[in-house]
Formats: structure tokens, sequence, C-alpha cells
């Protein structure tokens, strides 16, 4: 059971907003940030910027078993580095659009990255049919490409299962598809409304959608995170939210969600599974209320904990003994001070929550 | 934006806007009417302008139209409910239509023939320029007005029906409203209307999800304006077209927290093309990071100045108010940015 109020160990910051992390060992991070990727030493806490994309770095992964670690960024890209060395090994354009999110299957053979550019499809600005596969499995190994998955653009959220048996994918629309990692047959598909704005007001298009999923431990339940309808999609106040989903069922259903009551309002954006201590974490932007990071049980549903980091948060790990939490994310972008110069505002963040 | 930068040589570009407003409703005022509001005197819109100088009072069609897909809009709306044509009077307001705004009850209904229904129209219009003379009412003036419109209306309501466009025509500017409203821009502008404003700001407003509204966003304007811009060309009209893409201000340089951008006014930029304006040219510029203007800064009346002067407006001339005081086009002999003109 984590404590209601994990208590802060450590805390530094990177140059720029820090949008992804993974561990790449025990106390060293790998940061995917606005300006590129860095190797993060939590105990030291110092840095050290390995490469860069050419633009932000959407997401990074490692893969020890094959040496190496790898990042995705906005210029649709999939970069591998060596490991020991840093060195870059592969790089493969993967999409013509973003890659907005990338995940490695938990055996480490395959990679999966998403794309889509959502483009005005009809008056009320329904979305046009994708224009390149939305959904990559790449073999982690070669790069080879192995699957190219249909979807509708744009997917921003993909999540393999802990068998690395499937892999879901979730769009700007509540979309969710889940297909067999293997053949690419698609095995699940619904959609939720709940997390998808259409401007009543000032914004006639869609906006919002899942923007992270995990499966749970035994990979019966698919989670969902992002934010609540709002009638201003300028306003960024919808509530924060997560869903669970039953994704076996014949037709798939909704399990539970934030109950009422144990959310503010927030664009949601990073969940993790502890699996040990039975818990997982929400993690993103506080808009209004008193967390933008909160802890729930896996069993019920119900809110454990929860931390007003007082920046906007873009994953959430936990260490391999379930005794730490790492928060990372960004503040805004600050103005540049009378010299030209601009402060960090990307931020690391160690809790203890044995 | 790809397209546009293949036609580039019909744009103008002011990098250099630096204007006060920060906020919607004051920063539309502003780069609307051309000046900061001065109460209780209301300064009239761009468009009622134009409309006034250039436009036909007696044509049935529009001759100031708004586009706009939505019927509300935050601070908009509370502009949207404002006196647009101020001191020239109800005449020269605009018919709003698109979107939600789809003209109502536009269609003489069957059960009237078209004799008793001009017959209605004669008395209602004998009666009510009788009211309005006798006790000299501007309010049965605006009345008067406003069914002078409906009349004209009732008669080219064609002209708004988007499904009588053709359709290569409406494929080529993409589907969503702002594209359809600009290609209906185009067909008013060859029908008769002189201004035509297709609203589109408001998903613009990106406080949150800039990459999320972005990616959209960008490609349709950059679609449409290359689409407008070179069916003027092709159709001889461009040399008589001013085309006008701009907002109230700026959005900062960097990002929020909320993955968005704020208002800035400090440094933003426009484009305009067509009519009187010489393409392929780049006014003023910023600092390396877009924090502020480092060369030749243009203030909103600077910029009314050379919309005016491109039209053929004479900028410097005083309106004639009776009892108001004296009030210029442009207010404190602002002069056009000559090397954007033709004339220049």
């Amino acid at each position: 059971m984590p404590p209601a109020s994990p208590n802060r160990l450590t805390d530094f910051k990177l140059p720029t907003a820090v949008l992804a992390a993974a561990w790449l060992g025990e106390g060293e991070l790998l940061a995917g940030c606005m300006d590129g990727v860095y190797r993060v030493d939590l105990a030291a806490a110092s840095h050290r910027k390995i490469g860069s994309h050419a633009s932000y770095v959407s997401s990074v992964a490692a893969v020890p078993r094959h040496g190496q670690y790898l990042s995705a960024g906005y210029d649709g890209r999939l970069q591998w580095y060596d490991l020991a060395s840093d060195q870059p090994t592969r790089s493969l354009d993967l999409h013509r659009f973003w890659s907005w999110d990338m995940a490695v299957s938990p055996d480490q053979s395959l990679v999966a990255s998403v794309t889509g550019q959502y483009l005005a499809g009809g008056y009320k600005y329904e979305p046009a049919p994708e224009r390149e596969p939305s959904v990559r499995v790449v073999a982690a190994d070669t790069g080879e490409i192995l699957l190219s998955l249909p979807h509708v653009p744009s997917v921003q959220a993909v999540a393999f299962s802990h068998d690395s048996q499937f892999v879901a994918a979730g769009n700007l629309m509540g979309e969710v598809r889940i297909w067999n990692a293997r053949t690419g047959e698609q095995v699940a598909g619904w959609t939720t409304p709940d997390f998808t704005s259409w401007g009543i007001i000032k914004s006639h298009c869609y906006l919002g959608g899942i923007f992270a999923l995990r499966f749970t431990p035994d990979d019966s339940g698919l989670l969902m995170c992002g934010m609540g309808p709002m009638h201003d999609p300028m306003a960024g106040n919808g509530r924060q939210l997560w869903q669970r989903w039953d994704w076996r069922a014949d037709a798939a259903a909704k399990i539970d969600e934030t109950h009422e009551g144990e959310s503010g309002e927030g664009l949601m954006e990073a969940l993790a599974v502890e699996p040990q201590a039975g818990f997982f974490a929400m993690g993103g932007r506080l808009r209004g209320g008193n967390l933008n990071v909160g802890l729930y049980g896996l069993a019920d549903g119900g809110k454990l904990g929860s931390v007003k980091s007082g920046y906007r948060v873009t994953e959430i790990l936990f260490s391999t003994d379930g005794s730490r939490m790492i928060l990372v994310g960004g503040q805004g972008q600050p103005d540049q001070d009378a010299e030209g110069r601009i402060a960090d505002f990307g931020r690391v963040e160690v809790y203890d929550i044995a | 934006m790809p397209q546009c930068a293949g036609i580039l040589d019909k744009f103008a570009i002011i990098r250099s806007m630096k204007t006060e407003p920060t906020e919607h409703f004051q920063g539309i005022d502003v780069l609307t009417r051309g000046d900061a509001p001065r109460p209780p005197f209301t300064r009239p819109i761009l468009g009622s302008v134009v409309a006034q100088q250039l436009g036909q009072l007696d044509s049935p069609v529009p001759q100031f139209v708004l586009l706009d897909p939505c019927p509300e809009g935050n601070e908009f709306k509370s502009f949207k409910a404002g006196n647009w044509a101020g001191w020239l009077g109800a005449e020269y307001g605009p018919v709003r239509a698109g979107g939600a705004y789809a003209i109502p009850d536009i269609l003489r209904p069957e059960s009237i023939s078209e004799v008793d229904h001009a017959d209605r129209e004669a008395l209602r219009a004998f009666l009510s320029r009788k009211f309005e003379n006798d006790q000299k009412s501007a309010a049965a003036a605006g009345y008067n007005a406003a069914f002078a419109r409906v009349k004209g209306l009732m008669s080219c309501a064609p002209l708004f029906d988007l499904d009588r466009l053709p359709e290569d025509d409406r494929r080529r500017y993409g589907p969503g409203a702002f594209a359809q409203h600009a290609l209906l821009a185009r067909h008013l502008i060859e029908n008769g209307s002189t201004f035509v404003m297709v609203a589109n700001g408001m998903p613009w407003d990106n406080h949150v999800f800039q990459h999320e509204m972005h990616q959209m966003l960008v490609p349709e304007l950059d679609n449409v304006l290359a689409q407008l811009i070179n069916d003027l060309e092709d159709r001889g009209m461009l040399d008589d077209t001013l085309v006008i893409a701009m907002g109230e201000f700026g959005r900062t340089p960097w990002l929020n927290e909320a993955r968005g951008r704020d208002h800035f006014a400090k440094a933003w930029s426009l484009a305009m093309a067509g009519s009187g304006i010489r393409g392929g040219v780049v006014h003023g510029g910023t600092d390396e990071r877009g924090f502020d203007v480092t060369s030749d800064p243009v203030d909103n009346r600077q910029l009314f100045a050379t919309i005016f002067t491109a039209l053929g407006i004479d900028p410097t001339a005083e309106y004639d108010l009776g009892d108001l005081p004296t009030f210029h086009r442009v207010e404190g002999g602002a002069e056009p940015l000559m090397s954007l003109l033709k004339t220049g």
C-alpha cells in the first residue's frame, strides 16, 4: 500500500521538458526531451546528452537483451543506440508523420510505434482516413518492419501486453484496437467517447483522446487515460480520467473509471502499473483540484495516494523493488532572462512509496 | 506550409506586428476597427468601411458577409454581439452565415404568391419609412435597412448554398468548415459582395494542445490560402481582390506547461496578397527566438493605412459625422508601408 502523500527524495532539472523516460538500469534513466535524448544518473542528479531527433523526442525505451536502447520522435524516426557506447547503431524512417508514442514488448523482441495526422474529413472536422499505416511493429533486433496495422488518426498511445502477445493502440477519437502482435489479427476494438471533445464554442474540431495505455498485470484488462470532454477544448479543464476495460469480453466492457470526487481537472498522459503492491499511477497536468499524480488500487480503483508536483508529468516509473516512484515532465518554458538565457525547465523527481 | 511556400511571390508578409491588446475582445476590436475604442463613439469595422467605400448599397447581394462556423466563442461572442458598423449605420453591418448561422426562413412560403409578397413588402416599407421620417427614428431606419437586406438575401439565397458550388472546387478546398467558407467567400466576391470575413480564429487559440491542434490547422490553412490565391489569379480577380490572413495577435514563441502557447502581441506576423500589394516582400523582423521585434515595427494604424491604400481608399480622410468629434479613417497620420504597396 503506497503512502497517501509520498515523500519526495530527489528533485533536479534538465535543460528542456522531459517528454518520456525509461529505466536503463538500476539508478539510471533514459530521458526523451524536447531537445534530445539524455542519460540521467539519479543518485548523482546528473545528466548527459546522447543524441537528438529533428524534432521533439516523444518516446524512449531500453532493450538490454540486445544491448541497445531506442528513441522515437516527432520526425517520425526510430533511432537505435548502443547501450555501452551510446553510439547510434540504426535509424529507421518509420512514419511520414510524427511518432506519437513507442513501446517495446516485455520480451524485448518487438517495437511498436504509432503515428497519424488528424486532418479534416468533413464539415465538422470528422477525421479523414489514415494516409499511412498508423501502427508499425518492428523487430527490436533487426529493425525489420513486421506489421503495418490500420487505425484512425491520430493514434497517440501504444502498449504491449505483459506476455508480449498483444499490442493495443488508442486514438484521438477514443477508439482502441488490439491486435495479435505476431500475426496482426485484430482481436478487439471499441470506442469510448469519454476522452474526446468537440468544441461547441471556439473550435469546431475534435481534441483530446487517449494519451496512455497499460495492460493490467494479468493482461485481462486495459487501462487508459486522458481528459474528460470539455465544453471549450482550449480550456484544458476536463476531468482527470482513467478507465479500465475488459477487452477479452465478447463486447469490450468498461469495468471502472476515476471514481467520483477522486480527480481534479487536467490532461492525464502517463500511466504506470506497480504489480507487486497492486496499484497503478496516473499523471499529467493540474488544471484544477489538488493532484496531478494519483495512485489507485488495481483491485477496486480507489485512490490510495496523490502528488501535487507543480509541473506537467509526462511519464511515471517504478523501481524494480517497488520502493521508489520516479516522475518526469516539464514546467512551462520560461522567458529568457536579461542575458538571453532560458532557465532549465525539465523535471525529474524521485518519491519514496515504500 | 509547402503550398503557400510555392506561391510566396504573391504574398507580402509582415513579420514585425507589434500591438498593445493581449486579450481577445480588445485585440479583435483594435485589429478589425483599426484603432482602440473611444467610448461612446464606435468606429466601424474594416468590412463596413470597405462596403461603404467600394460597395453598392442597392445591390441585392450582401456587401459585407461574415462566414463564421461558431455561434458562440467566448470573448468573440461578445464582440459579435456588438456594433460592427458603428457610426456608418446598420446598413453597413455584416450578414452572418455559415456553420450554425445558416440563414433561416429565407425562402418565400409557397402559400404566399409573389404578388402578395411584393404588396405586403410595399405596405410595410411605406409605413415604416413614414414612421422613420415622422419620428426621425434611427431604430426604424435600422429596421428598414434590415428588411432591405432580407429582401436582397431572399433573391440571392442560392449564393449561400454550399451544395450548389462545383464539387471539384469543394474537394480542392477541403471538407472542413473553414475551407468551405473560404470557397464560399470566393463565390460571394465573384458575385458582387465587397468584403467577406472568414472567421476561423478560435481553433488557433491553443493555450493547450498546440501540436494536437496544429497537425490539422496548419495543413488546412496552407491549402485554403493557396487554393484561394490561385483561384483568384486564374479568374483574373487577384489584382482587384485583397486577401488578408491575420489574427488579433500572435502566440508566445515558447510552450507553456499545458503544451500550448499563450497570447503574444509583442511580435507577430500576418500575410496579404492581391489588390495593390506587392508580392514576394517581407517587412520587418524579430530576434532569433521571436521574442521581440528588432526591425520596422508595425502597429494597427500603419496596418490599416496600408490596407486602405492598397484598396484605393484614402486613409487620411475625415468622417463626415455631423455633431460628432472629428474622426479620421486612420488616426494619428499613420503612413502606409510603402514597401508593401505596388504604388510604393
